[in-house]
């Protein structure tokens, strides 16, 4: 990991009223990796998220993304810069079509794949069916070809797997893992199941009451005492 | 009589689209053809009335679908569009022409300054803020009386001729009815290319989920207020064909029971559908005059109607036809 | 001038009693009521009919308890089964509820104008200044500070109260928090319905009732709740106070445009604070 760093963010913070959610982060993601970012509930991941892209206001802290200072943008110019996101809630257009919505999301960005995202993403067989009429599992996908089309640098992406069965979530974990090395994606990915978390980053960060607790690679993470204590313990002690 | 039949089932394939456009034709066609088939002149009016209101209850229905936008104030483009007229001709040395073109551009204008203002709150206070705002429109007609004459309303002083046609064919039902059904048929036609366009289906997004819209790059105050002015628009243009074919307005063209009722009109007919709230107008005409006719209790079955087709039939009357359509035709629904 | 300054209270109370109705409703079930002006109507006319048996407080309380019964019908029959569909399907049925509420007052009591008279032991007037002002009047901006205080104890003091305000803040997280939403609503959209009544009965006496009475003033008493800020029970207190005052000094003095005046306050509170006078950003 030689190359030039992807996405730096430093100083990330957030606060609502008298309440600090997110506490000065900083982030550096190496251009193709698939960061985790993990914590438990509160711990500011998705707010990290928001920070990062722009949602909401007041937002405080630098992002760089490939060297340029994108802290000033508005999301929308964030996302044609190449900072493309997905949402915890599925969040897609019920009343368009699965291909008028990847091409709708594809037409702002560098090129236009629609067609291989829908094919990698297995959506072929309902490209033309409203988004609203299929399964919630490939409403998912439908989420992530929104975020994924167009092939932006980076990729943040909040519980992609939620709700989706183990099997589901693994199947897509692992074609998380192909796409972001076929199209050298970076990738920070928020999600609580440990299985997907471990199976497909090479780095994690934990965030634990809005700041960072550590970084390190998957078995660093899972064998440092004070993230068993303050998030994992359950799962793994 | 029911309006461009099937136009809208075309969305998810896209090869399809002949057998729509064939049947829209056809419709169109029977439209032309009605006064020459000897049909009564009382049904003509009527005809001719549905039409005119089915263009306002089209703007009204075209904003439900591409923006989510319940309006309960769309009579004020209507009316305010027929107001201009009136009084433009009373007081300007502006030719017929120009006027009856000016009125809906000044309402187009108009509607999209206002957008900027409603677009400043959410989905319900837009339509409590287009209720409010058109009621004190037609409040200030009617106490205004030295310009808008109050409760008796304006008569609209035209030429002999527009548009180089005597002035009689836009107030005979039967060439009437020739005149607002092409208006009818042509803003159909465009809002049904315009829904299968890259900005109808931006719109459409937005509707659906404003801020994932941004997140995929696109500007998104702009495309609404455009729709808000086009819709605005279309009823002023419904409010020209009203003034052309009365050649006299009221303050009751501004009433917010106006507005409900293009707006229950447009809900009955089905505004997933472009078509649908143009053949909700000719139900809904139709039924009231033989409604008018045995009971006085056509607000109550209106009412009854209106909360029946919303809970049972979401799509209203031209959704379900396109359901059977495609059942028909061996397509699954989508 | 204080003669205009209460005509402006008496209207704006009027208002705030039937406008915190609607605040109550979309606070709990985040729809706006459009049948809330035919439950204006209905109290009226339901106070009128049973006044004739029992006289006007007889009607007053008919009319509370009707309305209050109409409300939990509503809340078990429209506003509990609609509650997790698109909102503007809600808006459409109460509309349609109007039209029908319209249609059955103009069925029963004809559509000509009926006027109510004030109760003998408040017919007289009262010396303020120079001038004669009805007893009468006083007395409905007594009961609209009444409502305005007795609500705000409400609010503050008892559990329900607390759950109101916490789920016009949020609802979801406030359901999530183990309050029980469903057994709140039924007596909460009773609340308002009954305060509905209530404001139709008492503005009985000050205006003619007729089928057309409630769209009128749920015109103005929307303009009191998007002005005070949807959901919030302050605003629209401030908001139809001043939109009283505001309304009876059009009235009065630029009568031509008076009905534009409460409408551009609002469209000005808007630009400044697009949430609202007592709104702050969610």
């Amino acid at each position: 990991m030689s190359k030039a760093p992807s996405l730096v963010a430093r100083g990330l913070t957030r606060r609502y009223g008298g309440f600090t959610a997110l506490k000065g982060v900083d982030i550096t993601l190496q251009s193709g990796e698939i960061r985790g970012l993990i914590g438990s509930n509160g711990a500011g991941k998705s707010t990290c998220m928001d920070v990062l892209t722009g949602r909401g206001p007041d937002l405080i802290g630098e992002v760089q993304l490939e060297g340029v200072d994108i802290s000033k943008l508005s999301e929308r110019a964030r996302r044609r810069a190449g900072l493309a996101r997905s949402f915890q809630k599925t969040n897609i257009f019920p009343e368009l079509t699965v291909r008028q919505q990847v091409a709708l999301a594809a037409r702002r960005a560098e090129f236009d794949n629609t067609e291989e995202v829908l094919s990698e993403l297995g959506l072929m067989p309902h490209a033309d069916r409203l988004a609203g009429d299929i399964s919630y599992g490939d409403q998912r996908r439908v989420d992530l070809a929104l975020t994924l089309v167009g092939r932006p640098k980076v990729l943040l992406l909040d519980e992609p797997a939620a709700g989706l069965t183990l099997e589901e979530s693994l199947s897509l974990a692992r074609m998380l893992r192909a796409l972001a090395e076929q199209w050298k994606l970076t990738v920070m990915l928020v999600e609580h199941d440990m299985e997907v978390i471990f199976s497909v980053c090479d780095h994690l960060t934990v965030l634990h009451l809005g700041e960072i607790l550590t970084e390190g690679s998957p078995e660093a993470v899972r064998s440092n005492p004070e993230v068993v204590k303050a998030y994992l313990g359950s799962t793994f002690a | 009589m029911s309006t461009p039949a099937a136009m809208a089932i075309s969305a998810p394939t896209q090869k399809k689209t002949a057998a729509p456009l064939i049947v829209a034709a056809v419709v169109a066609a029977i439209g032309f053809a009605l006064p020459s088939l000897g049909v009564p002149m009382t049904t003509l009016s009527l005809l001719a009335q549905a039409s005119i209101v089915g263009v306002l209850a089209t703007a009204v229905g075209f904003l439900v679908r591409q923006s989510g936008f319940v309006s309960f104030g769309h009579a004020a483009f209507y009316g305010g569009s027929a107001y201009l007229i009136a009084l433009l001709a009373a007081h300007s040395k502006l030719s017929a022409e120009i006027i009856l073109i000016a009125a809906p551009i000044i309402v187009l204008v108009a509607g999209f300054a206002l957008a900027f203002i409603m677009l400043r709150t959410s989905g319900v206070a837009y339509s409590m803020l287009s209720l409010a705002a058109a009621q004190a429109c037609f409040e200030l007609m009617m106490k205004w009386r030295s310009i808008a004459n109050g409760e008796d309303g304006l008569a609209i002083k035209l030429p002999r001729e527009v548009f180089g046609l005597p002035l009689s064919i836009f107030q005979r039902p039967d060439s009437m009815f020739m005149v607002s059904w092409a208006v009818l048929v042509v803003i159909v036609v465009c809002l049904w290319f315009l829904s299968r366009s890259h900005f109808g289906t931006l719109t459409l997004a937005i509707k659906n989920n404003e801020e994932r819209v941004r997140f995929l790059g696109y500007e998104t105050l702009l495309p609404r207020a455009i729709i808000i002015a086009l819709s605005a628009f279309i009823a002023a243009i419904g409010g020209v064909l009203f003034a052309l074919y009365n050649g006299f307005v009221t303050p009751m063209a501004l009433h917010w029971s106006l507005s409900g009722e293009a707006l229950v009109i447009a809900i009955i007919g089905g505004t997933r559908a472009a078509w649908g709230p143009a053949l909700g107008a000719f139900i809904f005409i139709f039924l009231r005059d033989i409604a008018g006719n045995n009971t006085t209790h056509w607000q109550g079955i209106v009412g009854i109607t209106l909360i029946v087709v919303t809970v049972l039939l979401p799509n209203g009357i031209s959704g379900a036809l396109v359901t059977l359509w495609n059942r028909a035709r061996g397509v699954s629904n989508v | 001038m204080i003669i205009q300054v209460l005509n402006g209270l008496v209207y704006g109370g009027m208002l705030y009693i039937l406008s915190v109705g609607l605040v109550l409703l979309f606070g709990l079930r985040r729809v706006v009521n459009f049948a809330h002006g035919g439950l204006f109507m209905l109290g009226a006319y339901a106070g009128y009919a049973a006044s004739m048996q029992f006289g006007f407080w007889g009607g007053v309380v008919f009319s509370v308890v009707a309305l209050a019964v109409l409300g939990a019908l509503l809340d078990r029959l429209v506003f509990r089964p609609l509650q997790n569909v698109d909102h503007m399907i809600t808006v459409l049925v109460t509309y349609g509820l109007l039209l029908v509420f319209e249609d059955f007052v103009h069925t029963v009591w004809g559509a000509d104008l009926i006027s109510v008279r004030v109760p003998a032991l408040l017919a007289g007037t009262i010396g303020i200044g120079d001038t004669q002002f009805p007893v009468y009047r006083l007395v409905v901006i007594a009961v609209a500070i009444a409502v305005a205080l007795g609500l705000s104890a409400w609010l503050h003091f008892s559990r329900a109260g607390l759950y109101v305000r916490a789920s016009s803040v949020d609802s979801l997280t406030t359901a999530m928090q183990g309050v029980d939403t469903e057994r709140l609503s039924i007596g909460v959209v009773a609340l308002g319905t009954a305060l509905a009544g209530l404001s139709g009965v008492v503005a009985a006496p000050l205006i003619a009732l007729s089928p057309s009475m409630g769209s009128s003033i749920l015109i103005e008493s929307f303009i009191v709740v998007v002005t005070g800020g949807l959901g919030s029970f302050v605003g629209a207190f401030i908001a139809a106070i001043v939109i009283g005052q505001v309304h009876n000094f059009g009235v009065v003095y630029l009568p031509n445009v008076s009905s534009m005046l409460p409408l551009l306050l609002m469209v000005g509170v808007l630009i400044w604070r697009p949430t609202g006078l007592a709104r702050t950003q969610s």
